[in-house]
């Protein structure tokens, strides 16, 4: 049993993590009570009895659910045949699957409408006039964006099976359904409510899908009032209002959520990541080639769509004009520290959760602090960043450029992203290296090292994911964009928005070629060449 | 050490790059990104501009014209904004209340706006009238008016938010001066045959231009710019016999402007040809004064007003909620 000294010798060591939390909190509290001194609570009452403000959240929920749960129902079957299937083309598919998150919404849109369009090819092709304006577009969009991540994020539980029941189902001669339901759905069911809650929010708060792919006002978000309420308006006793509103519900759908979830119980497994071959059938082979044209059908022609104008001259031009390569440059500047400190905030939050986990009265703090980290997606980005702005004002650092504070709500916007591919792998180690750790006297840096060669892949997953977001990120540089600092997104929204479309469109390619360049990068740098191999 | 380095020098970068504003000389102009951007007015403005003050002038770009109130309302007086540049017609009430602006000063006597202008604070810099544009190649039977856009089931209609965009409210006040107390079932009306409500008007111009729709809600000199910039004349804007609504894009000096005198300097160059020759191609809106060279031959077949349609800024700022929530109702009957 340790004694007193070592515990407290344990939390001194964790200070580093410790303020990491701290200043995150604190920055968000303050951002937060800063929007919130203006609020009359009084008149909040009089917008509780909006009967229109109702119907948009009962929309908005409506919407957001229907998207999450077909995101996760399509992406369990692909997930499942992307781990078994070796195939031409996988690679690449799973490069476009990172980066379907980030496309520009308005591109992503665009991308829409040229296949399920009015002037659309499937309308072109074979005569089907799809009703995209209304939930079907919204569906399509979500989906487009999001049924991609949770593969991914799934594809990460995956790569928890020890080998050691692979090849016990192989010798025991399962079939694909049977190793389904015997081995992987116990690890997948684990990762299936953290990769709902985090859609579902992504979706709740989705705006310019809903508006454009609406059909109009029936179609609208909590996001969309609270938009309007900080920018038309200006009225910031609203827009808080809203806010709470928005959080509390994203709150209340969690904790349904993770009270269903089964207990963050995590398994040692061998370290050997090896897949052996099951017993194939023609109706597993039917049922992967289903799921995967089903995933494909659903990606591929949007992407096709954006990537359409490479061949032209304009995209020539683009890519030789000195505009495009300062926004590229302007983007790297924001999203590279952006993500390093999405990952230093996410390793502070990872070591602090590891340690409280299974530690009697503490344990339950771990999976508290994995959510106040994905807490902050329940916050729109431009609500953040105002907030922040009125704080730092308050206390006189008005001053304080623009640059910092938009890699500061970067960064934190990334962080739910960077838990989610963080802390199975990191919760792994810790039941698997603690007893060691505890007895051989290994601390602070020396079990990142030990771990490094296990976690690596983990962290350049991560990695990844952050700097992809904060380089498609547009609503925070928006509020505080200012002549030297035109990032992709913006200048793409510039280009738009002065009659560009055919330039814009351009620089949406280059963007995408920039993300899956980066991730490329990211995961074959940090994550080393293959798979970890002992 | 290497690594350190990038990120001391990546650091160092994005300083240097944003720390431009703190010399004594710089006069600094908030404005939307559009004006801003290199193909803007923005760049042709600040060389002349400069030519004549001596000074640096720089543009801070906001996301759009309701973003620029928003940033200096979050300033407040510690703003270091000299001039707001790009707020309209419909802002002008709700800007003057912020009690951040001052009078400008300038002789407004040469604005050729119908009417005039007699507003001590705002100086207008640039206008424009909304109107549908449709593309001629498919939109065959012309159309004359908003009504019929409004009664016309077949035409498949995009316009913007009026919660969100400043089209979208120019859209709100055209439809309410048009249609009075009879805008709702107007609204009732056109929402039956419109495909979608967007966000703002580039997402709603995009997907027009995509061929989503037949018309899309936009300005008269929407055409030019297809004409001047890609030689295409398909895009017309559709007449409205009914009056025209107008958007008037106006300038205003702080009250608490760091550099004051190049401030007033900057307002009165507003309404000299060094500016206003630069608004027809950069915004692809219309000068304010009337300039001697006139304005490019792609801008001669615009359609032009036979009649302006205006609400008073104080009428309008008192019923805007109530006017969206009349839109709001009608359209999700």
């Amino acid at each position: 049993m340790p004694g007193k000294g070592y515990h407290l010798a344990t939390w001194f060591r964790l200070t580093p993590a410790l303020l990491g939390l701290l200043v995150f909190v604190l920055v968000g509290a303050a951002s937060l009570a800063a929007l919130l001194r203006f609020s009359q609570f009084e008149s909040w009452s009089g917008y509780l009895h909006n009967i229109y403000l109702w119907r948009v959240v009962r929309f908005s929920l409506w919407q957001a659910l229907l998207s999450s749960v077909l995101s996760l129902l399509i992406a369990v079957p692909v997930a499942s045949c992307l781990t078994h299937r070796q195939f031409k083309g996988r690679g690449v598919l799973l490069q476009l699957f990172a980066v379907s998150m980030v496309v520009p919404t308005i591109v992503a849109i665009l991308g829409i409408v040229v296949v399920y369009g009015h002037s659309g090819w499937l309308h072109a092709l074979f005569g089907v006039e799809t009703p995209l304006y209304g939930l079907l577009g919204i569906l399509l969009a979500h989906v487009f964006f999001n049924m991609p991540l949770a593969v991914r994020l799934l594809l990460q539980s995956y790569g928890l099976v020890p080998s050691g029941q692979w090849r016990l189902a192989s010798q025991l001669g399962f079939s694909r359904w049977t190793a389904f339901r015997l081995i992987e759905w116990s690890y997948i069911k684990k990762a299936l409510p953290g990769a709902f809650v985090l859609i579902f929010m992504l979706c709740f708060s989705s705006f310019s899908v809903v508006l454009s792919l609406g059909g109009g006002p029936k179609s609208s978000t909590l996001e969309v009032a609270i938009y309007q309420a900080l920018r038309f308006d200006f009225d910031l006793n609203k827009a808080s209002f809203l806010s709470l509103l928005q959080v509390s519900i994203c709150s209340l759908v969690a904790l349904m959520v993770y009270r269903f979830a089964p207990a963050n119980q995590q398994d040692v497994s061998l370290l050997d990541a090896r897949l052996y071959p099951l017993k194939d059938s023609i109706l597993a082979l039917f049922g992967d080639c289903l799921a995967m044209a089903l995933a494909v059908f659903l990606v591929i022609p949007p992407f096709l769509a954006i990537f359409d104008p490479i061949f032209s001259v304009t995209f020539y031009q683009t890519l030789m004009a000195d505009a495009t390569w300062q926004a590229v440059w302007v983007s790297l500047k924001i999203a590279i520290p952006a993500a390093l400190l999405s990952l230093f905030l996410g390793g502070c939050f990872g070591v602090l959760a590891r340690m409280t986990m299974d530690r009697g009265r503490l344990a339950f703090l771990s999976s508290k602090i994995e959510q106040l980290g994905s807490m902050i997606l329940m916050v729109p980005g431009l609500v953040l960043a105002t907030g922040l702005f009125l704080w730092l004002r308050s206390i006189g650092l008005s001053s304080l450029s623009g640059y910092w504070v938009v890699v500061w709500v970067n960064a934190v916007m990334a962080l739910p992203f960077v838990l989610r591919a963080l802390m199975p792998v990191l919760y792994q180690q810790e039941k698997r290296f603690r007893n060691l750790y505890t007895s051989l006297g290994i601390h602070g840096a020396n079990r990142l090292v030990i771990e490094w060669p296990l976690i690596r892949k983990s962290v350049s997953q991560a990695f990844g994911y952050a700097v992809l977001l904060s380089l498609g990120d547009m609503g925070v540089i928006a509020l505080f964009g200012s002549q030297g600092l035109v990032s992709l997104p913006l200048y793409l929204f510039q280009l738009i928005g002065s009659y560009r479309l055919q330039e814009g469109s351009c620089i949406a390619v280059i963007l995408i070629c920039l993300c899956l360049l980066l991730f490329y990068l990211s995961v074959r740098f940090i994550g080393g060449k293959t798979h970890v191999k002992y | 050490m290497n690594k350190s380095f990038v990120l001391a020098s990546l650091v160092a970068g994005a300083l240097s790059s944003l720390s431009a504003s703190a010399t004594a000389q710089t006069l600094n102009v908030y404005t939307y990104d559009s004006f801003a951007s290199k193909w803007g007015p923005g760049p042709a403005v600040k060389a002349n501009f400069e030519k004549e003050c001596g000074c640096t002038l720089n543009f801070v770009s906001v996301d759009s014209s309701v973003g620029i109130l928003s940033r200096v309302q979050l300033e407040g007086s510690s703003s270091n904004a000299d001039v707001v540049l790009g707020l309209d017609l419909n802002l002008m009430h709700k800007a003057e209340k912020t009690g951040l602006l001052a009078k400008s000063g300038v002789d407004t006597s040469k604005v050729t706006l119908p009417g005039g202008w007699h507003d001590p604070v705002f100086v207008p810099f640039d206008h424009g009238y909304f109107a549908f544009v449709y593309n001629a190649d498919k939109l065959k039977t012309p159309l004359t008016s908003l009504k019929d856009i409004v009664d016309n089931q077949h035409l498949r209609v995009i316009y913007e938010d009026p919660r969100t965009s400043t089209p979208g409210l120019g859209l709100l006040l055209w439809m309410k001066s048009v249609y009075g107390d009879k805008a709702a079932e107007a609204w009732a009306t056109l929402a039956k045959h419109t495909v979608t409500v967007s966000k703002n008007w580039s997402d709603a111009y995009s997907l027009f231009l995509k061929g989503e729709g037949d018309v899309v809600l936009s300005y008269t000199t929407s055409p030019a710019y297809h004409i001047m910039e890609e030689g295409v004349t398909k895009y017309k804007a559709a007449p409205a016999s009914e009056g025209y609504y107008p958007q008037v894009e106006v300038a205003a000096m702080m009250k608490h402007a760091p550099h004051p005198k190049l401030a007033k300097e900057f307002m009165a160059f507003i309404l000299t040809p060094g500016f206003q020759s630069t608004v027809a191609t950069g915004n692809w809106m219309l000068p304010v004064i009337k300039l001697p060279e006139g304005l490019p031959k792609a801008f001669a077949s615009r359609q032009r007003p036979t009649k302006v349609l205006t609400l008073p800024a104080a009428e309008v700022a008192s019923h805007r909620a109530q006017w969206t929530n009349e839109w709001l109702e009608a359209t999700t009957r």
